[in-house]
């Protein structure tokens, strides 16, 4: 056998999830079928504001294989309601209903379920359902005048502001008085979400005997929801069990806790013994699960003559929708805006007041890149102002502000601090990789043979990985999500069987924690089993957001292998009488440091520690396994800069990227292959918001694009081969990456509309970047 | 998204499916089922009846007689693209949806259903074509002008299915369309037909049907960028989501002149 240990990390192994998911055998929510299970269709109000006048429920009973339909009324949910906390001043909480209680605040609020045999029939009994709505005046814009409201959305905030802050450093006013030039803009970004091919989805069973309620749930973050689960139902957390099987896909939208998913489990509560499912559609989807980005910033910046960023003054409304999601409430994307707006670049005097406001439309959420998608649109487009303000090529303007190694740790403005400094490594590499000389080459022969003109477009950005209990701090939320747990255990045969507390939608996480574990304890990647999204299994984990998994998670793992490799050293030391400082585990064999042949195997160690207790030395208990908890308490900030050549065609207004490359700092790369996929997938939705995904509503409060016909999600087709490569300064955390899961979505939105500008000499101020929109603002000559 | 119930009928003849279709009072025929089963699923309509004309026999064929073609209203848009009888509706069938969609959806549900964007009804209008439809009184021959009436209307009864259709063969032809993604209901197609020194050119997704210029075919310099001004001014669009009016006037002048580039300067080309 060979015992020469190959570290399984910075190694493309084979992904430990692709033999099922890739034939077609994962299991999803929508997979489980259980004894007695009934489906569960939500009546959706059709209108945006009003009072619920009154809900008849007869005809629906009456529908053949229906077996109840619940209202907001129904004494298991009455008293019911979901309330995002957070100690900020002047935040205002408010409370969503599982079902809607007295009104509805957007088209699309669950108002009744109706439990069936099949979803057929409880979609037959959902549309027999009659409710009278009674209307009030909606709110649809976030930064309409708020004295054209007439009915606020919740009474606690009259105005529609739940939330509103101001970051402020050093004096803005004097910094603008001071530049050489000053630049002005007000931008405004499109509404869109996550949609990820598994919409969400539940099964909750509850067994009165024991009051044990199971939740089968497609969630990014099973833990959280028990806790959340077990507060909102009034149950010992003990006694529930939340299980997020394979899942298809999250982006941020499943790492709610929805209104639906607690009315799923207080029916069952409801009904002991019947497994009650809900698998979501797409156009309820569209409607009530979480939408993001639906932002405005009104920005002033100030330049010294040779392209310093002297200033930066910024005020910025956030749509926060109906409600104040749960439980990251209404700061989620103010906060991040304002926290992140300034990104890579140096600045001092900075002052951003960020706005989260109520209307009536779907709750915003998180949606990979929190925020940051808008706001590197809206600093990215300061900076190409800028740039044509002070004749400075856009890229020497960048670079001029960078934060560069010699600065980390950089206190931002927002007093958040950097500890990256890659920016000008990565905006190096990528006018390298890019060639930037040949694309303006080739800018000046098409002007010049009168061809369709292309832009250059550049997005440099930080995108905050890894958040530990300093840097979570900032929404001040009842929880921390600085940690994870993860246990290692050796199994009596020697294999290793990992229960972390991460959770996967898609991202591999089984691999990355199995190779993580199998280097930090010295055993194969194929020797090692991984176990995630049960809470029944894993001891904690915050779950998947904020590219968190990789620094957090991993961080855990390492720990947890480490701690368990020191057990199998100390052991087999002592059953060999050797000196534990000069054992060494490698590849499953415990070998004397320098030796070739192994003095005793992981199996014959884990063999005694739990079936040959007269074999165990003096001071050792049985059993092989520990479990480590890993805080970073800052972050870990990844450096990344995208560049592209695009098309634009002004007789069309049709826009074809020619070339696009990005550069990331990932810091230490423990999969090669699911990095890149990362970068890439983050892109690809990058590129959708900037280009084709809008959810429109009407005045009224309707969603106008309601189905994918008409909301467009980029498909293969649309997306170009995309050129990624990488540098790498390791972090100081205990495996030196740095998370990759977001930073992609960061880029293409200021990228794109600065490469229009760049092509067309236009200012573009809202997004997505469509042909019509082309069209216009290269003269719209019919 | 789930169908609200209805009955199901697999007719075994064009007589069987007309009868199915003429007994039951809100009946649809199921082809392809392309555009009926998402509205289906959308709750959207609710036949009482759905007959399934898929296994009915002889209504694939395809051939060509005195320069015109017969398909049979059961030929796939697959299918359709592949054949060399008739190169415009290839490359117009080549430009519906997505791969998965064209081996379902049907040459005559397609014009049945008469969406104002879609591919077929532009090219039916452009080739002055007809379909040939069965009702309870024997079948009866309707031109394309006659057939569509407005954004998802036909001159068709209830009781009525299309069997077959015919397309003239242009001497020259061109099409272009312009869509949001690859595989999406065009914002504007256009598709155009000479016969002769006739020209047909047809413009969809700019009114609820396609809509048709017809004039005898010019020669010269500027012929093409005056038919294309032409049907520019000649358009009345309106707007949406995925365009707006000016935009789609634009966007016909500029397909008009793609799609003629061909007809006008050039004879006829494999399909693309």
């Amino acid at each position: 056998m060979n015992t020469d240990h190959v570290p399984a990390s910075g190694t493309p192994v084979r992904r430990k999830e692709d033999t099922r998911l890739l034939t077609g055998r994962g299991r999803y929510v929508s997979d489980l079928v259980l004894p007695r299970m009934r489906h569960v269709a939500f009546v959706r109000s059709p209108v945006a504001h009003a009072r619920l006048a009154g809900i008849d429920t007869t005809e629906a009973l009456a529908v053949d294989g229906v077996h109840a339909v619940v209202t907001g009324e129904h004494p298991a949910l009455a008293s019911v309601a979901l309330r995002a906390q957070s100690a900020l001043p002047g935040y205002v909480e408010t409370d969503q209903p599982p079902l809607a209680r007295g009104k509805v605040r957007f088209a699309g609020e669950a108002v009744a379920a109706v439990v069936a045999d099949d979803r057929y029939l409880a979609e037959d009994g959902a549309e027999a359902v009659v409710v009278d709505y009674d209307p009030l005046g909606p709110t649809v814009c976030a930064w309409a005048d708020p004295a054209g409201i007439t009915d606020p959305v919740h009474d606690e905030a009259p105005d529609n502001l739940l939330l509103s802050r101001t970051f402020r450093a050093g004096d803005v006013e004097a910094a603008l008085a001071a530049a050489d030039v000053v630049v002005d803009r007000e931008l405004t970004t499109n509404r869109h979400s996550g949609n990820p091919i598994e919409c969400r989805a539940g099964v909750a069973r509850y067994e009165a005997a024991d009051r044990r309620l199971t939740f089968w749930s497609g969630t990014q973050v099973p833990h959280l929801v028990r806790t959340q689960l077990a507060e909102l139902l009034d149950l010992p957390e003990g006694n529930i069990r939340v299980v997020a099987p394979d899942v298809g896909g999250g982006f941020g939208v499943k790492a709610v806790l929805y209104p639906e998913d607690v009315a799923l489990c207080l029916m069952a509560i409801a009904m002991p013994g019947i497994p009650l499912k809900w698998v979501e559609d797409r156009v309820e989807h569209l409607l009530a699960a979480t939408h993001a980005r639906d932002h405005r910033y009104v920005l002033r910046a100030g330049f010294a003559a040779d392209g310093a960023l002297l200033a930066v003054r910024a005020d910025v409304w956030c749509n926060t929708g109906a409600y104040s999601v749960y439980p990251w409430t209404a700061g989620i994307e103010p906060l991040m805006a304002g926290g992140l707006l300034t990104g890579p670049y140096k600045l001092t005097d900075y002052e951003c007041t960020v706005r989260g406001v109520a209307t009536n439309t779907s709750p915003s959420g998180p949606y990979r890149g929190v925020a940051r998608p808008a706001t590197v649109f809206a600093m990215e487009a300061l900076l190409d102002s800028g740039a044509r303000a002070l004749g400075m090529d856009p890229i020497a303007l960048r670079r001029r502000n960078l934060i560069l190694p010699a600065d980390v740790p950089y206190r931002m403005p927002s007093r958040l601090v950097d500890d990256s400094g890659a920016y000008e490594a990565c905006l190096d590499r990528a006018v390298e990789v890019f060639d930037v000389r040949r694309w303006r080459a080739e800018q000046i022969r098409r002007r010049d043979a009168g061809e369709r003109p292309i832009g250059i477009g550049v997005a440099l950005y930080n995108e905050l990985t890894g958040l530990g209990r300093a840097a979570s701090a900032g929404p001040r939320m009842p929880f921390r999500t600085g940690h994870d747990a993860c246990t290692v255990r050796v199994n009596p045969d020697g294999g290793v069987t990992v229960f972390s507390g991460v959770t996967s939608q898609g991202q591999g996480l089984e691999t990355t924690m199995a190779q993580v574990v199998a280097d930090a304890l010295g055993v194969a990647y194929d020797a090692v089993d991984v176990r995630i999204g049960d809470t029944d299994e894993s001891l904690w984990g915050f779950g998947a957001f904020s590219s968190r998994q990789a620094v957090i998670g991993g961080g855990a793992a390492h720990l947890a292998g480490g701690h368990v490799r020191d057990k199998v050293l100390a052991l087999a030391g002592a059953l060999k009488e050797v000196d534990v400082a000069d054992l060494d585990l490698r590849a499953g064999q415990v070998h004397v440091r320098g030796q070739e042949k192994p003095i005793i195997s992981l199996a014959e160690v884990a063999r005694v520690a739990y079936l040959q207790s007269d074999r165990l030395p003096e001071g050792f208990g049985p059993g092989l396994e520990g479990t480590e908890f890993y805080d970073p308490i800052r972050g870990a900030f990844a450096a990344g800069a995208q560049l592209a050549a695009i098309e634009f065609d002004p007789t069309t207004g049709a826009v074809r990227i020619l070339d696009w490359v990005c550069v990331e700092d990932a810091g230490r790369i423990v999969h090669p292959v699911i990095v890149d996929g990362q970068i890439a997938g983050s892109i690809a939705q990058g590129i959708g918001g900037a280009m084709y995904e809008h959810l429109v509503y009407d005045e009224a409060g309707n969603l106008s694009t309601g189905t994918l016909l008409d909301y467009l999600m980029p498909t293969s087709g649309e997306i170009p081969e995309l050129r990624l490569d990488h540098v790498s300064t390791p972090a100081a955390n205990p495996t030196g990456v740095r998370g990759v899961g977001e930073g992609g979505t960061l880029g293409p939105a200021a990228v794109v509309a600065g490469a229009l500008g760049d092509a067309l000499g236009v200012e573009l101020d809202d997004l997505p970047v469509t042909p019509a929109r082309v069209w216009e603002l290269a003269g719209g000559r019919p | 998204m789930k169908c609200p119930p209805f009955e199901y009928h697999r007719a075994t003849s064009v007589d069987d499916a007309v009868a199915a279709l003429a007994a039951a009072e809100d009946s649809k025929i199921l082809a392809g089922g392309q555009s009926l089963v998402p509205v289906l699923a959308l709750r959207l309509a609710r036949p009482t009846v759905l007959v399934d004309v898929n296994r009915i026999p002889g209504l694939d064929g395809l051939d060509v007689r005195d320069g015109v073609l017969h398909a049979g209203a059961l030929v796939r848009h697959a299918a359709l693209a592949r054949q060399a009888l008739h190169p415009l509706a290839a490359a117009a069938a080549a430009s519906i949806g997505h791969a998965a969609i064209r081996s379902r959806g049907t040459l005559g549900g397609s014009l049945a259903h008469a969406d104002p964007a879609a591919e077929l009804p532009a090219v039916l209008r452009a080739c002055d074509g007809a379909v040939v439809v069965a009702g309870p009184d024997g079948t009866r021959r309707v031109g394309a002008d006659a057939l569509f009436v407005g954004a998802l209307q036909t001159d068709l009864a209830e009781p009525e299915m299309i069997t077959g259709v015919e397309l003239g063969v242009p001497d020259a032809w061109g099409f272009a369309e312009f869509a949001r993604r690859h595989g999406d209901f065009a914002v504007v197609s256009v598709a155009a037909a000479r016969f002769g020194d006739r020209l047909r050119v047809v413009v969809g997704g700019v009114a609820g049907v396609p809509h048709l210029l017809e004039t005898s075919a010019p020669s010269g310099t500027g012929a093409l960028d005056e038919v294309a001004g032409a049907l520019a001014d000649d358009v009345d669009p309106s707007s949406d989501l995925h365009g707006s009016a000016g935009h789609r006037r634009a966007l016909t002048r500029e397909l008009a002149r793609r799609a003629l580039a061909d007809v006008i300067t050039e004879p006829a080309r494999e399909p693309t």
